[in-house]
């Protein structure tokens, strides 16, 4: 797919997001399911099977997100996936993000952690990481228990990463 | 007169002779004439024949004498040269006996020579594939043992992490992110 049309989709699904009145909520839930459709090879799979037919994967997608994600979340999601796009579900969930920050402002920065972070802990991060790289951001808590430890963010094209993972990484390479 | 003297011997007793030794005295005139014109004969027709048959036998002879000499000479020349020969073999001979001498002994001295390169190459590589060996020994025990820490790290890292070093981790990376600028 084209950068062009993941721009569209994702301007198409900004729009009606923001028409219904809380993009906020949709943008934060789409960033999970984006999140989770990366990191989930059987959910990725079974969306993006063409044997499987487009009405069975949406009902796949209101099963998976109906009661934990917001109507509208669900009918986005299952609209891409009905549409044949899910595989590229990420990027077009991931333009939409950035699109939603960049109107309020914001750059996306997007954090990954072993464990959960309270809601105290993300305020001082944002604030920290707002310090750090002078621009606000809108932060995104992707719990990832592959980096063993510590945090690692990414604001734009600038990586902070301060994690046992890549510690364990520089360790392993030293030996 | 020929007549005459025919019909005198016939006249006479043939059965009966003058002498018991001696012949008739006319015999021995006839007779003697009769050699004498046949010695006479013989001298003036065969004499020739003879003598040039003597001569041509005496000429070949000769020739045979000549021939027999120059073969002779020839072989006496041949004698020479076989002796001659005979001497440059025995020559040759000492020469090569000594030359095959000096060139055994160049062959046995080069012979050690090779072979005692060839063992001290033969123990320089075998020292060098020790120590190869001990290196690649030792290098390879070292990467098993960076390969099973490698391995074990993550594993004692990950079982030795409590919620609380997580915590202090997040709290550390806040603070120091938050230090930075």
């Amino acid at each position: 797919m084209s950068k062009a049309s993941i721009e569209a989709y994702a301007r198409a699904l900004f729009e009606i997001a923001e028409a219904e009145g809380h993009i906020d909520t949709v943008e934060n839930e789409l960033f999970h399911v984006a999140r989770a459709f990366e990191s989930n090879e059987q959910l990725r799979s079974t969306l993006t099977d063409a044997t499987i037919p487009a009405d069975r994967r949406q009902n796949i997608v209101d099963q998976l997100l109906g009661g934990k994600a917001s109507n509208t979340t669900t009918q986005l999601v299952s609209l891409v996936v009905g549409s044949g796009r899910s595989k590229d579900l990420p990027a077009i969930i991931d333009t939409l993000v950035k699109r939603a920050s960049s109107e309020k402002e914001l750059e996306v920065a997007e954090v990954r952690s072993a464990v959960e972070l309270s809601a105290d802990q993300q305020k001082r991060l944002a604030a920290a990481l707002t310090k750090a790289t002078g621009k606000q951001v809108n932060l995104k808590v992707v719990v990832d228990p592959a980096v063993i430890g510590g945090l690692v963010a990414t604001v734009g094209d600038e990586v902070i990463d301060d994690t046992v993972r890549t510690r364990l990484e520089q360790l392993k390479s030293r030996i | 007169m020929i007549i005459r003297a025919i019909t005198l011997f016939a006249a006479e007793d043939h059965t009966v002779t003058h002498n018991w030794l001696l012949p008739e005295t006319a015999e021995i005139i006839y007779g003697g004439l009769a050699s004498l014109l046949v010695f006479g004969l013989l001298y003036k027709f065969a004499g020739p024949l003879a003598k040039k048959a003597l001569a041509a036998r005496s000429e070949r002879i000769q020739k045979e004498l000549d021939g027999a000499a120059q073969a002779r000479s020839s072989s006496e020349i041949d004698a020479a040269e076989i002796r001659k020969t005979l001497g440059d073999i025995a020559s040759e001979r000492s020469r090569l006996l000594a030359e095959a001498d000096v060139q055994a002994a160049a062959l046995i001295v080069d012979g050690r020579n090779r072979i005692a390169s060839e063992i001290a190459d033969l123990e320089a590589k075998a020292a060098a594939d020790l120590v190869a060996a001990r290196g690649r020994g030792a290098e390879e025990l070292r990467s098993e043992i960076s390969l099973l820490a490698s391995l074990a790290v993550p594993t004692v890292v990950q079982a030795t992490l409590t919620d609380q070093t997580k915590q202090d981790l997040i709290e550390e990376f806040i603070s120091s992110v938050g230090a930075k600028r």
